[in-house]
């Protein structure tokens, strides 16, 4: 029995007593209808506090008033009797009635106790922040959650106003805003400021309070604290920032795409190449596919594999090689990351490769060179057909000798010093030696030695020279023995022509002696032949001798300046008493030149194709010398009206002791050399003679010559 | 006029003799004061003698033409030497000029040649 128990019960008995006494003493003052009134007070006392229990006091009481009525008035009249058993029987039912409606109402209170105590609870024990503010945004609720969360007890906040909890202040007159526009909020993020002023990230879910005629008059505000959950996310984001970022910038192909193909990211590289396709399946982007690839390694990665592969691209005829593996995204999904490189070109690299050594194998198979490779230390770890035959081992037998069992001793030294000089990429000729075959002979070798760049080996090709050099050897022989001939030719030419011209000088010497003397005529015209055919005698030995100094190229240009015009006048003055003797009338048409040669020779030149031109043109024929400029040559040209060149000996008259017609050459006395020193002369001063002739009507020879010698 | 006085040298007898044949068609003007037979004999007659003229040929034993004309003109840079060859060479030639000889003769010459010759190199001297 609590404290207020007793009180009412206290109340009560005092109520009622005061009230028996009270009757009692109207009742010894013989009245009893004024008093009965007080009687309620207690009654109703009982019947709101014990409810229906109040109609035992009530009944107590009826009976007690029965009883003070009765002991003042006795006897009672009926109608007292009535009287005061309908004020009892009244108390009855007023205890009953209030006790019933005290009942009633207790009952919903109690009712609504325990809803209330029940919301208490849930608010207390709520681990989310629970706070009810005003229209003026005055807090006036404040959780245990919310104590907890933001560092202030609900006495410090409730009554003032909620601005000052957000980290920016309007953030409280938006709420309202959104809350009173939308009739709630749902999952709003925002920060607020706990009491140690630090930031709290709280997602707030908020409901508008009205009463009961619909105004509105506060929100209920739940609000968690996520500050976890967003620095997790910002961690993410920023590690996927930075995984996007090097994604980015890799030059290899990336995308992702989800498990349903759907391309949630792809690098600047394939944005470029396919343009931007996020969203899309990436069958169809990348492919243009209406279904997945039969190749895609989907179901696989979403089991969590990470599998490398290489594509071939029929289509594009293009090779890629690609890493997918799995990656999990936040909401526990997983994505396929593809890394993709266009390896075509390593691939046809590859290839040519493998094409380019199998050519070489072929080439160094069948070379006609002896060709070997040797390792460091001289091991020979491969050899061709070539150098099987010249060793006269199987190619298998020479793999493992040495390059040094092949060498004859006394080359060994050398060749190892020429190997190592190869190998620093010094020594540059080729070196002879004495290659050891399997019988034990000899055959003389040239080798190359060629350091495989990017490789310890070598490559040796080597040639089989012996026959060569026996050859080159009987050559050299031939060729001394063809020297010494020459030698032996020419001095016994030069004797030959020395010894025959002594004697001619004492026979021009004593004709022209003889001649002095008193002679019959007939004797003056044998002396006469003599000296003539000795001095064309004389003249063809000169020739000779000037042959054989050009051949052994003893003549020099002597270079004078000279005009041209003086030196044909005076060769023409020396041929005219023989043309003359013939009634050849010779013309000449020289322009004023001056020209730089070998005086001497040019004007053997002129000498030589007049003379011929006197010698071969019948009595009373006319010979024409012309010159004239041409740039920076001079053109020559001698014709005559004489017997003429048939076409077919036309291009041999340079040639030497070339005779057109031997009758012809018995009859004028001559070998053919004056046109070979002609050309000889006339090629020394880098020019050319040619000849054009019409047999019966006379011949043309022509020379060109430079005006002057660089 | 005073007779110039030739020193004939000459390895060949009937040279010598063709030569002296000649020069005996101008009696008045030449006279041949002696022979040598090869170089060295041609600079001591030369020496001895002391010769106006001399006719020197080239190609000779002991000592050849050229030596004995670089001889003479050492001893005597004013001799006056007409040489003569049967190797007619550009080269000979103008050794013979470098070596000091006035004039230069081929072999085969006529009398005329030769007379030619030696009033050129008289010419050349004065």
């Amino acid at each position: 029995m609590n404290y207020t128990m007793k009180k009412q019960l206290l109340i009560l008995s005092f109520a009622s007593l005061s009230c028996v006494i009270l009757a009692l003493y109207f009742a010894s003052h013989g009245t009893t209808i004024v008093y009965t009134h007080i009687f309620y007070i207690p009654i109703i006392l009982a019947g709101i506090w014990y409810k229906k229990k109040a109609v035992y006091l009530a009944l107590l009481l009826g009976t007690a008033h029965i009883f003070m009525t009765l002991f003042a008035i006795y006897p009672p009249t009926m109608e007292i009797v009535i009287a005061t058993s309908e004020r009892a029987f009244m108390f009855v039912v007023v205890a009953y009635v209030i006790g019933l409606i005290s009942e009633k109402q207790a009952k919903g209170e109690e009712r609504l106790k325990a809803t209330k105590d029940y919301l208490d609870n849930i608010i207390k024990s709520s681990a989310d922040a629970i706070v009810v503010v005003n229209m003026n945004g005055i807090v006036r609720s404040w959780n245990k959650a919310a104590e907890e969360h933001m560092g202030y007890t609900a006495k410090e906040v409730i009554g003032t106003h909620n601005r000052k909890f957000f980290a920016v202040p309007e953030e409280a007159e938006r709420i309202m805003e959104i809350v009173l526009r939308e009739g709630e909020l749902k999952n709003y993020r925002t920060i607020v400021l706990n009491n140690a002023k630090k930031q709290v990230h709280i997602s707030m879910s908020a409901a508008l309070l009205r009463d009961k005629n619909g105004v509105p008059v506060g929100t209920v505000r739940v609000s968690r604290d996520i500050t976890k959950e967003v620095e997790l996310e910002e961690k993410i984001k920023e590690e996927r920032d930075n995984l996007n970022l090097i994604l980015e910038s890799m030059p290899d192909g990336v995308y992702i795409v989800s498990k349903d193909y759907k391309v949630e990211f792809m690098n600047r590289v394939l944005i470029d190449d396919f343009g931007y396709h996020i969203g899309d399946v990436c069958y169809k982007v990348f492919h243009n596919r209406k279904n997945p690839c039969p190749l895609c390694k989907n179901t696989e990665v979403m089991k969590g594999k990470t599998v490398r592969w290489e594509w071939q691209s029929h289509r594009e005829n293009r090779t890629y090689d690609l890493v997918e593996a799995p990656l999990k995204n936040s909401d526990g999904t997983i994505s396929k990351l593809t890394i993709f490189r266009d390896i075509s070109g390593r691939k046809r690299m590859e290839e040519e490769l493998r094409d380019a050594e199998d050519r070489y194998r072929v080439i160094f198979e069948h070379a006609l060179t002896s060709l070997c490779v040797l390792e460091e230390g001289g091991r020979i770890s491969l050899a061709n057909q070539e150098f099987a035959l010249l060793s006269g081992y199987t190619k298998e037998e020479i793999v493992g000798k040495t390059w040094a069992d092949f060498i004859a001793d006394e080359d060994r030294d050398r060749v190892q010093n020429y190997c190592a000089e190869r190998r620093e990429g010094r020594a540059s000729a080729c070196i002879p030696f004495n290659f050891v075959h399997r019988s034990g002979e000899l055959r003389h070798v040239n080798a190359w030695i060629e350091p495989i760049p990017g490789a310890n080996n070598c490559i040796a090709s080597l040639v089989d020279v012996t026959e060569l050099k026996r050859k080159e050897q009987e050559l050299r022989e031939t060729c001394e023995r063809l020297t010494e001939l020459d030698k032996m030719k020419r001095d016994f030419l030069n004797v030959a022509y020395h010894e025959m011209r002594s004697p001619l000088a004492p026979i021009v010497g004593y004709a022209s002696l003889l001649e002095l003397c008193e002679l019959p005529d007939k004797g003056r015209k044998y002396v006469s032949s003599i000296e003539q055919s000795a001095r064309e005698l004389d003249m063809m030995i000169n020739r000779m001798l000037e042959l054989a100094r050009i051949d052994s190229r003893k003549i020099n240009l002597i270079l004078t300046e000279f005009a041209l015009a003086e030196v044909v006048q005076e060769v023409v003055k020396s041929v005219e008493p023989a043309a003359k003797k013939k009634h050849q009338v010779i013309s000449t048409s020289v322009p004023d030149i001056v020209v730089q040669a070998d005086k001497e020779k040019t004007a053997a030149v002129f000498s030589n194709l007049i003379f011929n031109a006197v010698k071969y043109t019948n009595e009373g024929g006319g010979i024409d010398i012309s010159v004239e400029e041409r740039g920076g040559d001079i053109k020559v040209c001698v014709s005559d009206t004489g017997i003429g060149i048939s076409e077919e000996h036309l291009p041999k008259v340079f040639e030497r002791f070339y005779m057109v017609d031997t009758s012809l050459t018995r009859k004028s006395g001559s070998l053919g050399l004056g046109l070979s020193i002609v050309k000889e002369y006339v090629n020394l001063h880098g020019g050319k003679v040619w000849a054009t002739s019409e047999p019966g009507k006379g011949s043309r020879f022509f020379f060109l010559m430079p005006k002057r010698q660089s | 006029m005073e007779k110039k006085r030739i020193l004939i040298v000459e390895d060949a007898a009937y040279m010598r003799e063709m030569l002296t044949e000649m020069l005996a068609q101008e009696k008045d003007r030449y006279e041949v004061v002696d022979y040598a037979v090869n170089g060295k004999e041609a600079v001591e007659k030369y020496k001895e003698q002391k010769p106006d003229l001399v006719t020197m040929d080239l190609a000779m034993e002991v000592m050849d033409g050229i030596q004995a004309i670089i001889e003479i003109k050492k001893h005597d840079p004013n001799a006056l030497i007409i040489a003569i060859t049967a190797l007619g060479t550009p080269e000979q030639k103008s050794a013979a000029l470098d070596a000091g000889a006035g004039e230069y003769l081929w072999k085969p010459f006529t009398i005329r040649n030769l007379f030619d010759a030696l009033e050129r190199l008289q010419r050349k001297s004065e």
